[in-house]
């Protein structure tokens, strides 16, 4: 390069000047956006992916958890398809989500429609309604013993108090899996009602306005105007919902243990129990294996779902 | 635009500073969490890995427990210039940590487990074979059920530290008001007819039973007493295969189903349900078969209520037959204080140590010495005098069946299976069919 060219060079006016700033802010910020992510990344990486992948890597051996263990390569997974007690642990787990999550949906709903209006002591009923969400899921399942306990029990103390006969929760499967969802939906309708709370604050006035000046009353208001508007927020409650039935624990293990029979075991307990009581842990990963891939392709379908429903919208 | 100068000056000063700070502090976060990371499989507490100068003793424990342990290994350590320091853990999560533990090569030096759990350590290779390492003689001075249960082919694994073992307690009120004497003697124990008899002259009602079996979870295995009480077995002699369908076993499931059939025992007490000693003191049962670790619970909640309780032997048939509960204290093959570990376990099951372990935790001894001599126990002496009998019944071939490597497993099916007959009225033949089956793909 001539010196002539190096001064043209230098001299020229630089209108890159300010798309190199632009470059140089973006790489600050990249380098910002990494530097924020990457400390989340390493988390998940580590204490979700590696995990995940070592699940299944345990999957596939007959271990007790430690000492040698033997490579079976599906044969876990062939013993599954066999397994009553899976499959039985597969359907009540279904069945469990397919009750708590549209009812704990529902009252969610009125309750935060209700929560949404003035009230006197609002904030007090918000934070009764919320509170059962946030404490822990072994204490809900004790005080469930109480309320629920077949012999002892404050419900059939007083149904017997009042002449009638008591209910099998402990020993019969369809009041033991009643007693589970009661709690569950207890459990679970404060959180819908928080989530609901905050997206009916999105949902414009107007249109209600518009709607009732128009003669709709208040039910046809919230039929064709405030749940369409939902629509996202229940959409996540949904996924949320399945993705928490599918892994509850807790609740079972404490108030049920999975009985009587196998019929309130569920997908989670059925793993505990075999990884943890039977020590079977490469049988116990291919359960959770199977559970991760189940809510996986249910979470996938429905979003899909409602993606599409919202483009046909 | 001066608004929007001043917010994006604030917004670029704030952020590069928050974001300094939030990295920083992210930063910080993660190498907490990476320390963490080491310490997650251990507990908290003043006991950590096998490290050199000391002893390190994994265990869950009462305070009466705790106590007598603290002071036993102070004794100890007084004489071996060794000291002891204990991570105390919950029982449920015990087994759990060693596991992590073990695979991470931070076991400790000792640890406390069950007879049941004992076989599945030895097999892995994670337990110090002690067998050279105890003074010569010193295992014939436990009973041969006990010297079975922590041994594993051939070798001794630990030592029988304690037992514990069932009994059936009753409310003396309702015994009387019914008419109802028990045996006061082992040789008088009840038959199984004289036991369901006595159980038919209780009251019952809707929230009323005679008497509650503790069989539940973990406690399933306790089934197998009844079997044994008529001749029978579960595993077979070899131990790798089952003995089940057999006469014994077919008799014994079926009286024990006729329980709930009957209406004498709560519905709530199979082997998934709810543990029994909950019921006595709430007066919803007459009678409890309750071991003998749960005195100290269930006497200051009785004694509250001024109710007096008494106890019997559990019932026999062909012969008598016990649980085996309690528990050894092993040494992990990977102690870097083999030496240490091993006198230490000497000391702690010795005749002197173990007498005043078992009278301060109210427990039963294993070795032979004790149990010919009586202990002093500061609480319901005249009840433990029938434990320490019923010990006696624990019986070498229920031991070497509950201590299969395996146990875990074979006692989960037994959870499953019993219940099918228990609450779902199952036919007793095609039950044990199916825990054979289960049994057999479990031992292989």
């Amino acid at each position: 390069m001539t010196a002539a060219a190096q001064t043209a060079v230098t001299t020229l006016p630089t209108p890159s000047t300010p798309a190199r700033r632009r470059r140089r802010g973006a790489g600050r910020d990249a380098l910002a956006a990494w530097g924020l992510l990457t400390p989340n990344l390493l988390l998940f990486g580590v204490f979700l992916l590696l995990p995940l992948a070592a699940t299944f890597w345990l999957s596939l051996y007959r271990s007790s958890g430690f000492g040698p263990r033997e490579f079976v390569g599906t044969g876990n997974y062939r013993e599954l398809a066999g397994d009553g007690t899976f499959w039985r642990s597969a359907l009540n787990t279904a069945v469990y989500a397919g009750i708590t999550v549209p009812v704990s949906l529902v009252l969610g709903l009125g309750v935060a429609l209700a929560m949404n209006r003035p009230l006197r002591g609002r904030g007090f009923l918000r934070a009764v309604y919320y509170l059962p969400y946030v404490i822990s899921g072994v204490v809900v399942a004790v005080a469930g013993r109480y309320v629920f306990n077949e012999n002892v029990g404050i419900v059939n103390r007083l149904l017997r108090a009042v002449g009638l006969p008591g209910v099998a929760w402990q020993s019969e499967a369809v009041p033991a899996m009643t007693a589970l969802v009661l709690i569950s939906v207890w459990t679970k309708v404060g959180f819908a009602m928080v989530v609901y709370l905050a997206a009916l604050q999105n949902v414009p006035k107007e249109y209600l306005e518009a709607a009732s000046t128009d003669g709709a009353n208040r039910w046809q208001q919230l039929r064709h105007i405030v749940v369409p508007l939902l629509r996202p927020t229940t959409v996540f409650l949904v996924v949320l919902g399945v993705i928490e039935s599918f892994q509850v624990f807790d609740v079972v293990y404490v108030l049920t243990g999975g009985g009587p029979g196998n019929a309130t075991e569920m997908l989670v307990t059925y793993a505990y129990a075999e990884g943890f009581d039977a020590r079977r842990q490469g049988y116990a990963a291919a359960i959770g294996v199977l559970t991760y891939l189940v809510v996986l392709v249910l979470t996938a379908l429905w979003w899909r779902r409602q993606k599409a429903q919202e483009a046909a919208q | 635009m001066p608004r929007s100068h001043g917010v994006n000056t604030w917004t670029s000063a704030t952020g590069r500073f928050g974001r300094r700070a939030f990295l920083a502090a992210s930063a910080a976060g993660v190498a907490a969490l990476s320390g963490c990371g080491t310490g997650f499989a251990l507990r908290s507490g003043d006991g950590s890995g096998s490290a050199e100068g000391r002893l390190s003793f994994t265990l869950w424990a009462g305070e009466a427990e705790l106590t007598a342990f603290r002071a036993l290994a102070d004794e100890w350590s007084a004489g071996s210039g060794v000291p002891v320091v204990f991570n105390v853990v919950p029982f449920g999560e015990l087994l759990t940590g060693i596991d992590a533990n073990l695979a991470s090569d931070r076991a400790p030096d000792l640890f406390r487990v069950t007879y049941q759990d004992i076989g599945l350590y030895a097999d892995g290779g994670a337990l110090l074979d002690l067998t050279d390492r105890l003074p010569a003689g010193y295992a014939d001075g436990f009973t041969e059920a006990f010297r079975r249960a922590v041994t594993h082919q051939g070798r001794l694994y630990g030592v029988p530290h304690h037992t514990d073992t069932s009994l059936v307690l009753f409310d003396t009120e309702a015994v009387r008001a019914a008419g109802i004497t028990p045996p006061t003697t082992l040789d008088t124990a009840w038959s199984w007819d004289e036991f369901t008899d006595a159980a038919r002259r209780l009251p019952t009602r809707a929230d009323q039973f005679a008497f509650g079996v503790n069989w539940q979870q973990a406690g399933a295995y306790r089934w197998l007493n009844w079997v044994a009480q008529r001749g029978g077995r579960l595993l077979d002699d070899g131990l790798t295969g089952p003995a089940v369908p057999n006469r014994a076993a077919r008799d014994a499931l079926a009286l024990t189903q006729s329980f709930f059939d009957e209406g004498l025992v709560p519905p709530t007490t199979s082997t998934k349900g709810s543990y029994v000693d909950e019921l006595f003191t709430t007066q919803t049962i007459g009678m409890v078969f309750a071991g003998d670790f749960l005195l100290p619970t269930l006497d200051p909640a009785l004694t509250a209520q001024g109710r007096d309780y008494g106890a019997t032997f559990l019932p026999r048939d062909e012969t008598a037959a016990a649980d085996l509960g309690g528990n050894a204290v092993v040494a992990t093959a990977t102690s870097v204080n083999a030496e240490a570990a091993a006198d230490f376990l000497a000391f702690l099951a010795g005749d002197d140590a173990q007498a005043r372990f078992c009278q301060e935790a109210v427990v039963l001894p294993t070795r032979t010495a004790l149990v010919e001599r009586g202990l002093d126990y500061p609480l319901r002496p005249d009840l433990m005098e029938l434990f320490v009998q019923q010990a006696t019944t624990i019986t070498p071939e229920l031991v070497e069946q509950v201590t299969v490597p395996q146990f875990n497993a074979v006692n989960t099916a037994l959870v499953d299976r019993l219940e099918q007959a228990f609450l779902g009225g199952d036919d007793p033949a095609e039950v044990l069919d199916g825990l054979a089956d289960d049994v057999e793909g479990r031992l292989s």
